[in-house]
């Protein structure tokens, strides 16, 4: 009974969209318009359409970025934390930049992180004098022209948003190794290294997958940091498969085009995190 | 030496992630004629960013932001609490709840604005409240908690002829306090960081106080001081929110990870 407004909800505005956006995707459709079923056109258009493929590659770049980035900065994180004094504080810290108002996060970055005129660099030069052969070692990257420099800035972003729930995944994990374990290992000799190596780390490994599967979610489908700081651009080099979506859908208004991309993406996910959970699982 | 270095990689973590914070709260105070003449080391105080908000029509989206988000999360609270009872009771769903999970809000956005098209719902704030009036996360966060209850309990509460509103009410809400709160405040962030789908599914004239900034910045891209006063603004009730609860929601989100 006490189910039932929740799953009403669920049903109307979860489940229900998704059986409806595939057939969508099977329309000529600016989302207003009055549709025209066109069959499979939709994914015939995708398979040679260059900026998917692109986009494809974009966002592929960014997890692979920012994935074992994430696991690893988690993993570093919690345990330099573990035990520490300040571990409550910076934990806290670490879960603020999650909740804070996203534009306005955005906003402090583009600010704070223009390249030439931005107020890092600015300070960067007050601190050490443009002239002096140190200064060309602190300048930062101009990422509104290079890609490369661009999709690191996004996925920096992405890092500083999501880390703190890393840590605390890591970090509960960590909490309910049962001290025993460790110092049976010390009594047997091991190492403070050793016993990492071969106690703590093994018992962090359906932690890590966790974090792993929920991380490649997030990176597959985050495009609002795109959104926010750079558009996609420049040259795409940005445009994950998200904001590809959002851009055909909603600044071009082929929402049948973008629904069929929606679901490309969609069974992207669900294959690549039942493969990660599969691979994990095994070793 | 290996705690220094320790102490030193946490202390670089620790500035790293609070600069953009520390940026946000100098810049909004600065000066507007420092900031044109690129002279943002020079020291100077003025209020004048602030009082250029109220022009841009900035208090009626915060207080229009907060009401949303507000409505949104009650909403989520309220089936959410009921259903993760039942879950608890052994409703086979809790499946369901975790596929949902999985679904971010952001992958909604094209089958529910096709979904809305048509209806009166697209283009009215109705659209940023009724899909997220049950959350799977307030779910799933309530029902970890509510499996550390002992259920005896609850048991006991029924027979002494206790209702199940009685029993949610009188028994499990006193308890489940904290974790109602941290599921409260984390949905609420949530919904009140909406960016794109605010402004997909409603007009101008609805849209939240994220759009709202995000089409600042493209209007006065160089005028950080107005930007960081709104970001400032717009950032504090949530981070005064958090800072009130932040013992107990990360000590619950982190007890909910463990089960």
């Amino acid at each position: 009974m006490g189910l039932a407004p929740s799953l009403l909800v669920l049903a109307v505005f979860g489940l229900y969209p998704f059986l409806e956006v595939v057939r969508f995707s099977t329309w000529d459709w600016s989302g207003l318009s009055r549709p025209h079923p066109i069959g499979l056109a939709n994914y015939r258009e995708l398979l040679t359409d260059p900026a998917f493929w692109h986009s494809l590659w974009v966002t592929l770049e960014f997890a692979l970025i920012t994935l074992p980035s994430f696991l690893a900065l988690s993993l570093l994180v919690a345990l330099a934390l573990e035990g520490q004094r300040y571990e409550r504080w910076v934990k806290g810290l670490l879960f603020l930049p999650g909740l804070v108002t996203l534009s306005a996060a955005a906003v402090s970055w583009y600010t704070l992180l223009s390249p030439e005129y931005g107020a890092l660099q600015t300070l960067l030069y007050t601190l050490i004098p443009e002239s002096s052969p140190l200064a060309r070692w602190l300048v930062v990257p101009a990422w509104d022209r290079e890609p490369f420099w661009a999709l690191l800035l996004v996925v920096a972003f992405t890092l500083w948003r999501y880390l703190g729930y890393g840590v605390l995944v890591v970090s509960a994990s960590l909490k309910s190794i049962p001290r025993s374990l460790l110092e049976a290992a010390w009594v047997d000799g091991a190492t403070p290294r050793q016993a990492l190596r071969y106690v703590t780390l093994p018992l962090l490994r359906p932690a890590v997958t966790f974090l792993l599967v929920v991380g490649t979610i997030l990176a597959l489908q985050s495009y609002v940091a795109v959104f926010l700081l750079t558009r996609g651009g420049p040259f795409g080099g940005t445009r994950v498969l998200g904001y590809f979506i959002y851009q055909v859908g909603f600044e071009q208004y082929r929402l049948g085009y973008a629904a069929a991309a929606t679901i490309v993406l969609l069974l992207l996910t669900l294959l690549l995190a039942y493969a990660q959970a599969r691979f994990m699982e095994e070793h | 030496m290996k705690n220094l270095l320790r102490h030193l990689f946490v202390a670089l973590l620790v500035l790293a992630v609070a600069l953009p914070f520390l940026w946000m709260a100098y810049a909004a105070f600065l000066p507007p004629e420092l900031v044109n003449s690129g002279e943002i080391t020079r020291f100077g105080f003025s209020l004048q960013n602030f009082r250029a908000l109220a022009p841009e029509g900035f208090w009626w989206r915060l207080a229009y932001s907060l009401g949303v988000s507000s409505l949104a999360t009650l909403l989520a609270l309220l089936t959410g609490f009921p259903a993760a009872y039942a879950l608890r009771e052994g409703a086979p769903l809790l499946g369901l709840y975790l596929f949902l999970l999985a679904v971010p809000a952001e992958m909604m956005l094209v089958p529910l604005y096709g979904v809305l098209a048509g209806t009166h719902l697209l283009g009215s704030p109705w659209a940023l409240i009724w899909p997220f009036a049950a959350s799977p996360f307030v779910v799933f966060l309530l029902y970890q908690g509510l499996r550390a209850v002992p259920w005896q309990i609850v048991e006991a509460a029924r027979i002494d002829g206790a209702g199940e509103g009685t029993i949610l009410q009188r028994v499990l809400l006193p308890i489940m306090f904290p974790h109602l709160v941290t599921a409260g405040v984390l949905s609420f962030a949530a919904h009140w960081n909406l960016v794109l789908y605010p402004r997909v599914m409603t007009g101008e004239k609805w849209w939240t106080l994220q759009v709202w900034m995000a089409d600042l910045v493209r209007k006065y891209p160089s005028d950080w001081g107005l930007l960081s006063a709104a970001a400032l603004l717009g950032t504090l009730p949530l981070a005064l929110v958090y800072l009130l609860f932040e013992r107990k929601i990360v000590e619950t989100f982190e007890g909910s990870l463990k089960g």
